[in-house]
């Protein structure tokens, strides 16, 4: 009974770090139906980001979580404006191209960060210990990923259901024409979707190096592994992420403890397959959406 | 005037004739001059760049700073010796066609071997089939044991990595372990050695659980693992994955009275990414730079005085088989292959990383591996006793 507590509490935890982790690539497909393969490069950056930080001037994650943040909303920013707005193709060309150019970007934010901190990998010594709570021992640094990651998600939900820009974001992904015939700046919404996305990532790296060590070639498993989990959710739905990050937190401890740690790692395909037979538009998308 | 012309041509053509005997016998008297000088070529592909270099370059290193020593105590046979190394990226079939050209387009003289095994199985083919040796810095077995006689294996087999940590596991009177594997070939390899090594000293392998290379969660496995109360936890692993379970181990209070693992605690990123965690963890390593080998100061000195750092056991190991290859060559006294290799099958001798002795099908059975230990923030050899550098923290202190 402990043990089942154990691994339900574990699962949870791990289920919100893997939200966390994914949340920008949501809100980046979600407003601009922009697959952002650079997406986990972005998260090792910023966690390298806040190993540095960590190493040089003994700055612990939680500090280096804005900086991080800050500097990719920047490169976020950069990229939109110097890339991105620069397709002009519409369609299926346009989105193929995005989606080269996302590729492209991958390359080179993975290499400057190898040129950077070379490749060993790196993780930083934080929360380590745990709380007791009852017979159940609670990882601290599982905990404070995971509460941040749901209070992310859940300001951004609130932004966008609930305040005029992010309402203009949200009208901005339901149709582009309508919002720009509507007096909307798309292109500046479209960056701001883009620089919030990618700091969403830096912010999550700078927290999650502490729980996974990261090499600079990890960022294409992470992309993997966060699109996973917002097309689980139904793509660009929050609430849908959150489900899908929480299922697949349970589904791995709980096949890990009971199947196996090599069973582990392909149930969670198994889940996903399922789910996309079952519910192509993902368990909250909407038919039509994507 | 005909006459005089033929007389000429004729005392022309003489001097000719000699002048052309003259260069040719000065030619002829040159040309065994001309290949006493004639460097020795020593061939190899190396991963230089990309993420698995920073060991290649380490081996790298050490293969260089053998070549600059033997050159400066008057070469190999006579000869200089320089070498010819390319980048292979750590992709296997880029290290496959370098080898092909090493042999055929730069015809090399001596080979030398690429890190890890992966990428010495790939080129082990080609090297053995145009009949060249090669000391191999591959841990694993497969490409020797008589299926590649030309590859001679310098550095310790895999499966005798973790013999000291279950040594002294044993001499503390421990009886159960629990075996955490990473499911690819050199993790599964050792963790074979961990077994056979633990019944021979009489302790019980309670758990064994295996899992993918991709694994980042480790907290179910490190639950399981904990639950028959092992007195060891050794992780068949690599650098992340030995963080992970230390991580999962510490974040949920679980206690054995040793944690082990193959690699891992050896880098000196361990120490950096679990902090106190780290402390008490043990390791295995197969070289310290504190080692009492043969000539191991001197190494070390030389190494940092012309690298700036301290060599780790990658480019202990790569100055020791350039250092033994070149020993068995000049006992050959030529560059036939097959006698070098019957010479290096025979060697016994000693080294800055060991003694090096090969078994009749070439795999190694000189070698050692030593146990160390993080012990406040500083690596330190603990076993075998007569190498060490401090007395093991044992048993593992709980977690506060």
């Amino acid at each position: 009974m402990i043990t089942f507590a154990t691994l339900c509490v574990l699962g949870l935890l791990w289920g919100g770090v893997y939200l966390l982790m994914a949340e920008g690539l949501n809100l980046i497909y979600g407003v601009m139906k922009v697959v952002n393969l650079a997406h986990g490069d972005f998260i090792v950056l910023g966690g390298l980001l806040a190993f540095s930080l960590f190493e040089r001037g003994g700055l612990t994650p939680i500090a280096a979580f804005p900086i991080a943040a800050g500097l990719l909303f920047l490169i976020g920013m950069a990229v939109q404006l110097g890339v991105l707005e620069q397709i002009t193709a519409q369609g299926p060309e346009g989105e193929l191209r995005t989606l080269l150019a996302t590729f492209g970007l991958s390359y080179v934010v993975a290499n400057a960060s190898f040129l950077l901190w070379g490749s060993q990998f790196q993780s930083i010594p934080f929360l380590q210990g745990a709380v007791q709570a009852g017979p159940i021992a609670v990882p601290e640094g599982l905990l404070v990923c995971s509460l941040l990651a749901f209070g992310v998600a859940l300001l951004v939900h609130v932004w966008l259901t609930r305040t005029i820009t992010g309402k203009s974001v949200h009208a901005t992904a339901q149709s582009a024409l309508g919002a720009a015939s509507c007096g909307l700046n798309i292109r500046r919404i479209r960056t701001l979707a883009f620089a919030l996305g990618s700091a969403m990532a830096g912010g999550a790296g700078a927290l999650v190096i502490s729980l996974i060590p990261f090499q600079t070639s990890t960022g294409g498993d992470l992309t993997v592994q966060a699109f996973t989990l917002i097309a689980l959710g139904g793509l660009g739905n929050y609430p849908g992420a959150w489900l899908a990050a929480e299922l697949l937190g349970l589904t791995e401890v709980f096949t890990q403890y009971y199947l196996g740690s090599n069973a582990a790692s392909a149930v969670v395909y198994v889940v996903f397959i399922g789910v996309l037979i079952f519910r192509p538009q993902g368990l909250l998308g909407r038919v039509g959406r994507v | 005037m005909l006459q005089g012309l033929q007389r000429r041509s004729i005392a022309r053509a003489a001097r000719l004739v000699a002048v052309a005997a003259g260069a040719l016998a000065t030619a002829l008297a040159a040309a065994p001059g001309a290949s006493a000088t004639e460097p020795i070529k020593v061939g190899l592909a190396i991963t230089q760049t990309g993420p698995y270099s920073p060991p290649a370059v380490y081996e790298l290193q050490g293969y260089e700073l053998a070549v600059e020593e033997i050159n400066q105590a008057g070469g190999l046979l006579g000869r200089p010796v320089t070498l010819v190394k390319y980048d292979d990226q750590g992709n296997p079939s880029t290290a496959v066609q370098l080898y092909q050209k090493l042999i055929t387009d730069d015809d090399v003289d001596l080979l030398l071997s690429p890190y890890q095994t992966d990428l010495t199985s790939a080129v082990a083919p080609v090297v053995n089939r145009a009949r060249r040796v090669m000391p191999c810095l591959a841990a694993n077995i497969e490409a020797f044991g008589g299926k590649y006689p030309y590859l001679i294996q310098a550095m310790t087999q895999t499966s005798r990595y973790m013999v000291p940590v279950v040594d002294l596991a044993a001499q503390k009177g421990y009886k159960t372990l629990s075996l955490l594997v990473q499911n690819t070939q050199f993790p599964q390899q050792l963790a074979e050695g961990v077994e056979k090594e633990a019944a021979a000293k009489g302790i019980k392998v309670v758990f064994k659980e295996s899992y993918a290379n991709t694994t980042t969660d480790f907290s179910a496995l490190v639950l399981k693992a904990a639950e028959s109360h092992p007195d060891i936890i050794v992780g068949a692993t690599y650098l992340a994955d030995s963080e992970g379970i230390m991580r999962a181990a510490r974040a949920q209070n679980i206690d054995a009275k040793m944690f082990a693992f193959s690699i891992g605690p050896v880098e000196p990123e361990f120490d950096k990414a679990l902090g106190d965690a780290a402390d008490a963890v043990f390791g295995t390593t197969l070289y310290f730079p504190t080692l009492h080998t043969k000539g191991n100061p001197a190494f070390v000195k030389a190494f940092a005085d012309k690298f700036g750092r301290q060599p780790t056991y990658h480019a202990a190991l790569a100055y020791a088989s350039f250092k033994v290859l070149a020993g068995a060559v000049a006992k050959v006294g030529s560059l036939d292959q097959t006698k070098i290799r019957d010479a290096l099958l025979q060697t016994s001798e000693d080294t800055v990383a060991g003694h090096f002795q090969v078994d009749k099908t070439g795999i190694q059975i000189g070698y050692n591996s030593y146990a160390l230990q993080w012990q406040g923030g500083k690596q330190q050899l603990v076993w075998p006793e007569g190498a060490a550098t401090a007395t093991p923290i044992i048993p593992h202190p709980a977690w506060k």
